[in-house]
């Protein structure tokens, strides 16, 4: 080899070398400047477009919060319960279809080792993964130990299979104030589409009935967030938390839960409904309608078949007939007629002659006493709760006198109980009576309505206002949890006419010195002194025909702590039949007094 | 052999190692995001690279003359049987029967048309040199070229013919061929492609009813894929979930890597298999690699095959000598060729067309392939100035 300079090629120019070189750094040029233009001018937004496609967020639910009463029993509260889920992750296969078979398949053999078939069907495993594929499934809601125990010995055999701890509602008193606190559901956990915050909201569990509804988002915790990174398909690869979730608050009631069970005892068996409250501040000390149910029954799910036996029940222990319990109040009705009298002007010493029956026109009304009370005033009226003297009495003061009493007792209208249970019930007047049955107001009418008969429908809850209103002055609104300001609105009678109208219904119960009063037996044995008012109302007429017993009470009679009223269906007599149910009640209350009761000799 | 040292070009070697780098990496990050077998691709492939550095050194201190006078012609012949042959007794995957035994017969043809046309018009061969500025010189030089770009067409490989076809014409004008005739093809090659594409956009754009689509189609020469790939290139937001999902998952991937990238290995769009799997190691391992370095490793990587081809140029012109120009000339627009349509395809610039990343995809032929050309720049620039 020799060396020698190089010749400039005659064939290939230097410069075409440049031009290449050029054509080089022009074209990684463009390449940089649109590289800068995705990745840092726009790489926010494909950062973002990045996120949302591999990570779901998934709002996890705060524990629910207990349910106490006063003295801080437990009512309803949370239970640990397993749960077997099943990790979709973990049966990926080339097609949806055999991933789904696969989870379908292991779920069974699952079922067949613990003995009970899967809760999740095909069609909710399809829909699991078209829609929640990232979270875990619950193949087995609830497993009980035995099952567990099989489970966990042969775990290894079911990858993709764990036992999980979820929350449970449970309530430990059982069939206690089931109608007071009601039962929860749980909510299909949800799957959202779009820009949401959330992929998907574990289901949660939700009131149904009861407190459980009315106080639901009190109740509720506070919503954490996870986050579940997933691939392409959807599957998770992993997850975390980004915000705890808390747990609600307990919700104290005022229910004394002791007190609850006696009012229970008392209606066990029966129909009916009670209500104890504080009339000093509406607080709702007891509240019971029987029949009833146990909430149980309805958690975590509620058995099929079950819900439509409650709901056929003619008996109707789902419905919750002392705050929505539509009846007459008969008798009781009595004391607001009475200070409907007195506020017009009526004179308490005014006597009227009962001779049993009372005639209006072609209407004849009977008395309880069926050769009448002969002359009797006011009190003794109350005392014997004699009907002609009421039907008269508002004959002489109008319907006007007695439809406003009555609405100042809250009647016709919603208590505004912390519950959605609240029926108003029914005061009729002329226009209620027309728009209802297109006929005018009779005097009739009228008469039926002072003895709390004919059109007028209370809920027990409305009485037991009426009964705490009458001993203290002061229309209370009923509350079921601890710690509400009191809304009390005063009524609108002088003490004067108040007294009267106390000392009838303390005679109601004391007797008048010679004879007992028709609720003698609700102050037998009563620590304290007890005034009340009983009431029969009759409903239908011939075969039909029955009574539906009352007995509204307050005590102690000087400065009444306690107001409570109670119906029975198909009772014989309010003093018979009621008034001792709720004399048990007081003495709950009250303790038992070492006496039968100051006039218990007499009459 | 000292002098032949001396005028080893370190840089262009340097910058090819580093690259070789880079694409162990990438094709680390992007096999640890599929199964099993694909976790040891990086392993495979360094070893294809070692290789690759064998063949390299030897052709670097082998004087390219010889070889081009021994070989441009058997080469050629041999390329030509092997793209034949391949389209009767080939492997078919993804649609395309591209693969001779363990090899792929469409990547080294392209480093022997080089070679031959190399040959050809810088004066190898004695009784092409009267003919070359000529028509009947054009005829002929574009016979040779279109005879393997027709085979490779066949298989189909589109991508591969339409790199080679750049690096084709840029030596074809540095060569001296009738101009005027080359003039003509890159006009009605231009022209085409507008026409083209316009058709398509009038074809795909909203509110065309079916019967006109399929009468515009018609007279496009394009298939029904890859009318797709135009429109995605033309409307690429259209369907993201459908024939618009790679270019957008390219799209995340490069773009949320952001300034500085999320971390080697951590490429979330690579490692969750949005990006898809099929063509992370290949087609789209610009994606991976970006999405992991961000825009300062993009920076780095144009650097560095910035570092691998200005040399080519500085070695072209160095060399003074019509074949070893046209040599380094073509090498280096072909590996340009790759770089571009690879990166400008995964960012939206050109449409979607399967090609490799020079050094970066997995694909042990392309690899092997390139660093023999590599090799070759290497020789013309070990061997300036010496007599044969």
């Amino acid at each position: 080899m020799k060396r020698g300079e190089p010749q400039e090629s005659d064939i290939v120019s230097g410069a075409v070398c440049w031009a290449t070189a050029a054509l080089f750094l022009l074209g990684f040029t463009v390449l940089a400047v649109k590289l800068k233009e995705v990745q840092v001018t726009d790489s926010a937004a494909y950062g973002y477009a990045n996120a949302r496609q591999s990570v779901r967020r998934v709002q996890t639910c705060g524990a629910r919060g207990r349910i106490l009463d006063r003295n801080g029993e437990v009512l309803a509260e949370n239970r640990p319960s397993l749960s077997i889920v099943c990790y979709p992750e973990s049966f990926q296969k080339k097609t949806w279809d055999e991933t789904i078979n696969g989870i379908v398949g292991s779920a069974a053999l699952v079922g067949e080792a613990i003995g009970r078939a899967p809760d999740c069907s095909e069609a909710a495993i399809r829909r699991h993964v078209r829609e929640s594929l990232a979270l875990p499934l619950v193949a087995f809601r609830d497993v009980g130990e035995r099952e567990l125990a099989v489970f966990s010995e042969r775990e290894r055999e079911f990858p993709g299979f764990e036992v999980r701890e979820t929350d449970e509602r449970v309530y430990p008193k059982g069939a206690l104030a089931a109608h007071l606190l009601g039962y929860v559901g749980r909510d299909r956990g949800e799957a959202i589409a779009g820009d949401e915050k959330f992929n998907f909201f574990m289901p949660e569990m939700r009131g149904r009935a009861g407190l459980e509804v009315y106080y639901n988002s009190f109740l509720r915790g506070v919503g954490g967030e996870r986050k579940i990174l997933v691939d392409a398909r959807g599957f998770a690869i992993r997850e975390w938390t980004v915000v705890e979730s808390r747990k609600g608050p307990d919700l104290e009631l005022a229910i004394d839960a002791r007190l609850q069970a006696v009012v229970e005892r008392e209606l066990s068996g029966l129909k009916g409904a009670c209500v104890v409250m504080d009339p000093r501040n509406g607080e709702v000390l007891a509240m019971a309608s029987a029949p009833g149910f146990n909430p149980n029954d309805f958690v975590p799910v509620l058995r099929p078949g079950l819900y439509e036996r409650y709901a056929k029940d003619p008996s109707e222990p789902l419905l919750n007939r002392a705050s929505g319990g539509a009846y007459a109040p008969g008798s009781t009705f009595k004391p607001i007629t009475a200070l409907a009298g007195l506020s017009s002007g009526f004179s308490p010493s005014e006597t009227y002659d009962c001779d049993g029956v009372f005639e209006l026109g072609l209407m004849r009304l009977h008395c309880s006493s069926r050769w009448g009370h002969g002359p009797v005033d006011m009190r003794h009226a109350l005392m014997k709760s004699c009907n002609p003297y009421f039907c008269s009495l508002a004959m002489s003061v109008g319907t006007n006198a007695v439809m406003s009493a009555a609405r100042a007792f809250g009647l016709g209208s919603k208590t505004g109980l912390d519950l959605g249970v609240d029926m108003a019930g029914v005061v009729p007047d002329s226009g209620w009576k027309s728009s209802m049955y297109h006929e005018r107001w009779y005097q009739g009418d009228l008469a039926q309505m002072s003895i709390g008969q004919g059109m007028l429908l209370v809920s027990p809850l409305q009485m037991a206002r009426v009964a705490g209103a009458l001993g203290t002055g002061m229309l209370a609104t009923p509350r079921l949890k601890k710690g509400l300001s009191p809304e009390l609105r005063p009524i609108p009678f002088s003490k004067a006419q108040l007294a009267v109208v106390r000392s009838g219904m303390r005679m109601v119960v004391a007797g008048d010195g010679s004879s007992r009063g028709t609720g003698w037996r609700a102050g037998e044995g009563v620590a304290a002194e007890v005034c009340g008012k009983t009431g029969t109302a009759e409903i239908g007429r011939g075969a039909t025909r029955r009574k539906n017993t009352w007995f509204i009470a307050y005590a102690p009679a000087a400065s009444p702590t306690i107001a409570v009223a109670m119906v029975v269906e198909n009772g014989e007599s309010g003093g018979g039949t009621t008034a001792p149910k709720v004399g048990a009640v007081l003495k709950a209350v009250f303790g038992e007094s070492g006496r039968t009761g100051p006039d218990a000799d007499g009459g | 052999m000292l002098e032949k040292v001396k005028r080893f070009n370190w840089i262009m070697f340097a910058a090819m190692l580093a690259l070789v780098a880079v694409g162990t990496v990438a094709i680390w990050s992007a096999g640890n995001a599929r199964d099993q077998r694909f976790h040891g691709m990086w392993i495979s492939n360094l070893q294809a690279a070692a290789f690759g550095l064998v063949l390299y050194l030897s052709l670097a201190f082998t004087d390219y003359r010889r070889f081009l006078e021994l070989l441009a012609w058997p080469l050629y012949a041999g390329a030509l049987a092997m793209l034949v042959a391949v389209l009767f007794v080939g492997d078919t995957v993804y649609g395309g029967c591209r693969w001779l035994w363990f090899f792929q017969p469409s990547e080294v043809s392209k480093l022997c048309v080089i070679a031959l046309v190399a040959s050809l018009l810088g004066g190898g061969d004695e009784w092409f040199c009267r003919l070359r500025p000529t028509f009947r010189g054009f005829l002929v030089s574009a016979l040779l070229v279109g005879a393997p770009c027709a085979l490779i067409l066949a298989e189909p490989d589109l991508g591969t013919t339409l790199t080679l076809a750049p690096a084709i014409l840029v030596m074809m004008f540095a060569g001296g061929v009738w101009r005027r005739g080359l003039a003509l093809m890159v006009a009605a090659g231009a022209l085409t492609v507008m026409a083209v594409l316009c058709a398509v956009y009038e074809a795909e754009k909203p509110g065309v009813p079916a019967e006109r689509r399929e009468a515009i189609l018609r007279y496009t020469p394009l298939k029904e894929h890859q009318v797709k790939r135009v429109r995605v290139f033309l409307f690429p937001d259209d369907d993201p979930q459908g024939s618009g999902y790679n270019l957008r998952q390219a799209k995340i991937a490069i773009g949320s890597g952001g300034f500085t990238g999320k971390g080697i290995g951590k490429g979330m769009t690579n490692h969750l298999k949005y990006l898809p799997p099929a063509v992370s190691l290949n087609d789209f391992i610009f994606c991976v690699y970006a999405e992991e370095t961000g825009y300062v490793g993009s920076l780095v990587l144009l650097a560095l095959f910035l570092a691998l081809l200005l040399p080519c140029c500085w070695i072209a012109f160095k060399s003074r000598d019509g074949r070893g120009r046209l040599l380094a000339l073509g090498m280096s627009s072909l590996v340009f060729a790759h770089v571009y349509v690879n990166i400008a395809m995964s960012i939206g610039l050109l449409p979607i067309t399967g090609l490799p990343l020079p050094f970066v995809s997995s694909g042990r032929t392309f690899l092997v392939t390139v660093m023999c050309g590599l090799g070759l720049v290497q020789s013309v620039s070990l061997h300036r100035g010496l007599e044969e």
